[in-house]
């Protein structure tokens, strides 16, 4: 993974030293709350409910052992022990003291990891896929250029005060797990007919209150190129995105008020003059370095085969069922990828606690080449394990409550803080993800049920990505009342699509028992080997809505 | 007497430029004008010798939201000795494109300014951006400043600031 050399040292500590002087500015008074309050948010400080929060950046979802200690540290010594990984692969503390943040980032720094742009209106912690570069079928590891992309991106002088937040997403596989056509814009590495690596470019996906998937902008631009290309579409974005209403400010309305054509022209037009002047075509020794890093790790050659992993299935049913449901097949022979779900039945999605993290940390060092990742659906990876470990691995899991069998399962659902947390919602997300945990704690049922991504929202930000939930479930406020809307059909994956309301909302009483309807009207209507998702698709809204209403 | 200090290439500076309303007679003094009063003027000034300037709205005055083209300059640079970018408020950053676009499309040589709501943690960005010169708050001293300019010690991408000895590409650079 790739390491700070002295410059990237010098120019964390340096941020660090400023966000103390502002925070000090501010205390003294110096900075009004609304003049700090960019600032604040430029380094991942947001004021909430009930206290400040410090959102962390984990560059593309990649982190080694001695980060995620020093994340478990971070939760001990300055919040209440637990962490929160969020869909944009980053963590969050809850309750950090503002005067104690500058301390805190200066740990962080000291294992080459901080906060820069994880909010603001800036261009954001990229995000990629959590299997890069121990997944078959890659065309490139992602993070060559998403590391290229982080760079370029920091502190970047004219992209500072966007109309509003910019995200990226870069997915090196066909299989896209990076949601990368929901965000601002979404890169896809490619090879082209002479072999060159290049990215095909989507520009105006988001979800908020006006969901869009993102539109093609061009099919092909080379490596050496891709920064002139994303400064075009940034510099079009911030010359001509809205800023007279926040919530029309994202480029995906200036895609959609511009159409696709006009824009491709305007960002080919800035692309041209950007290109000619050579200024961003990145240098070879440059991608060198940088691809350097992101060389395969030092794999053993094993046999394909282990049959102590065999045996181990054999006599454990629960480990065999975590093999099922949570073991990915990987590049390299004898090795496996290994998911961690963070959602235990009926715990919070995608909290960890110190105790957890350290051991997460401890078995990455041992058995997984130093390495975990963290997922766009809040959860955790082993990317490198050994068939021949993978057994101790799971034991260790499962002492530490890590160890639930349901990736992709109905329980593994993403949520949002919700009323809990957060300043915006309208409704509570966590306890009603814990209550549907619960309502299908049967693992068999889930099992037998496939298939199927709920994911719940407390507002209309969608922070939870409910548009994009094969279940999608979206917290209302009518009257002082919590209401639940659903929606089907949404993806986030390379067929990415937004769901579609169901109809009326459901009250908090009965929007589980809406739930189980929508999943017993699958499961009684599926054909053969058919998805929850498949089978909406084929079958459309009207049997889940009479099920539901009539 | 202005409401600011000037800050020319980092050195206090003395105004000697006016900001001229549309409706006021111009003078033979350097003159700051709207962008619709010098595309409006353009043939009568032609004939004035004097510095001309022009100030180039974010907001677009009310009139279209994404603010007036930096581009409309293009045809009467030659003829201008300054362009002040007006920041209605610190986190409208369209004028950082802009003055990209003056410095780096164009070659814009004269005085790029920042007027309007310029605040002391935008002061660096704006520098790389090309802007030279700043209207501050009269309570900052030039030290505030230059502290403000080096508060970071490098940066991963070029901007209008650096020369980069000849070499072209992305590459990091020190400040």
């Amino acid at each position: 993974m790739y390491r700070y050399d002295e410059f990237d040292h010098k120019l964390v500590a340096d941020r660090v030293n400023q966000f103390r002087g502002q925070v000090e500015r501010r205390v003294s008074g110096a900075l009004t709350e609304d003049q700090f309050k960019p600032l604040r948010l430029m380094n991942g400080v947001y004021l909430q409910l009930h206290a400040y929060m410090l959102r962390v950046a984990i560059p593309y979802g990649t982190l080694c052992s001695a980060q995620m200690r020093m994340l478990a540290h971070i939760a001990r010594k300055y919040d209440r022990g637990y962490g929160h990984f969020t869909t944009r692969q980053n963590i969050q503390y809850n309750w950090p003291a503002l005067d104690k943040i500058p301390d805190l980032l200066d740990e962080l720094a000291g294992v080459e990891m901080h906060a820069i742009q994880t909010s603001g209106n800036c261009i954001r912690n990229v995000t990629s896929d959590q299997y890069a570069g121990a997944i078959e079928g890659e065309v490139e590891d992602p993070r060559i250029i998403s590391e290229i992309i982080r760079q370029w991106s920091t502190f970047h002088p004219e992209f500072t005060y966007l109309p509003r937040k910019f995200k990226i997403a870069v997915t090196g596989h066909v299989n896209d797990r990076a949601a990368i056509k929901l965000h601002d814009i979404g890169l896809v590495v490619k090879r082209n007919n002479d072999g060159d690596i290049g990215y095909e470019v989507h520009v105006g996906g988001g979800q908020g209150r006006t969901p869009f998937v993102a539109k093609k902008m061009t099919d092909f631009v080379p490596k050496a190129k891709l920064l002139a290309y994303l400064e075009a579409v940034m510099r079009v974005y911030n010359m001509l995105g809205r800023r007279d209403n926040s919530y029309k400010a994202r480029i995906k309305i200036l895609v959609h008020e511009t159409g696709q054509e006009e824009m491709q022209r305007l960002i080919e037009a800035e692309f041209s003059k950007i290109d000619a002047s050579q200024m961003l075509t990145v240098p070879q020794e440059e991608i060198d370095r940088i691809s350097a890093y992101f060389a395969p790790p030092a794999f053993q050659t094993l046999a394909a085969k282990s049959d102590g992993f065999t045996q181990a299935q054999s006599q454990d049913a629960d480990f065999a069922r975590f093999v099922r449901a949570n073991v990915v097949a990987h590049k390299q022979a004898g090795y496996a990828i290994v998911n961690i779900s963070l959602k235990p039945i009926g715990g919070v999605p995608g909290d960890a606690t110190d105790a957890q993290m350290d051991v997460i940390a401890d078995l990455a060092e041992k058995y997984s080449l130093d390495e975990v990742r963290v997922t766009h659906e809040q959860n955790l990876v082993l990317p490198h394990v050994k068939l021949d470990e993978l057994k101790t691995v799971y034991d260790a899991l499962a002492a530490h409550d890590l160890a639930t069998a349901n990736l992709g399962l109905i329980s593994d659902q993403i949520a949002c803080p919700g009323l809990d947390y957060c300043n915006l919602a309208n409704a509570r997300s966590i306890p009603l993800a814990q209550e549907i945990s619960e309502r299908f704690a049967d693992l068999d049922r889930q099992y037998d049920i496939g298939e199927l991504k709920i994911k719940i929202s407390g507002c209309i930000n969608a922070c939870g990505h409910h548009h994009v939930g094969h279940i999608g479930i979206l917290g209302v406020d009518k009257k002082g009342t919590e209401f639940y809307q659903i929606s089907l059909g949404g993806a986030a994956d390379e067929n990415a699509a937004i769901g579609q309301i169901t109809g009326r909302a459901f009250t908090e009483e009965d929007i589980v028992d809406a739930i189980e309807t929508v999943v017993t009207t699958y499961t009684d209507l599926r054909a053969d080997g058919e998805r929850f998702i498949d089978t909406y698709n084929r079958l459309g809204m009207a049997p889940f809505k009479e099920r539901l209403y009539d | 007497m202005t409401d600011y200090h000037l800050v020319i290439d980092g050195a206090t500076a003395t105004e000697s430029w006016h900001y001229l309303d549309d409706d006021a007679p111009l003078t033979d003094a350097p003159s700051i004008i709207t962008l619709a009063r010098l595309q409006a003027e353009a043939d009568t000034l032609k004939s004035r010798s004097a510095p001309l300037g022009v100030i180039l709205h974010a907001d677009g005055l009310g009139k279209t939201d994404h603010g007036e083209d930096v581009r409309a300059l293009a045809p009467y640079l030659d003829r201008l000795a300054l362009v002040a970018l007006h920041f209605p408020i610190y986190r409208n950053g369209r004028g950082y494109s802009a003055a990209r676009v003056l410095r780096q499309e164009f070659g814009f040589t004269g005085e790029l300014r920042a007027t309007g709501d310029v605040l002391y943690d935008q002061w660096a960005m704006m520098n790389r951006c090309g802007i030279n010169a700043f209207e501050l708050a009269k309570d900052i001293s030039l030290d505030t400043f230059k502290t403000a300019l080096g508060e970071l010690s490098g940066a991963y991408q070029p901007a209008a600031d650096q020369n980069q000895g000849g070499k072209k590409g992305w590459r990091r650079s020190r400040l």
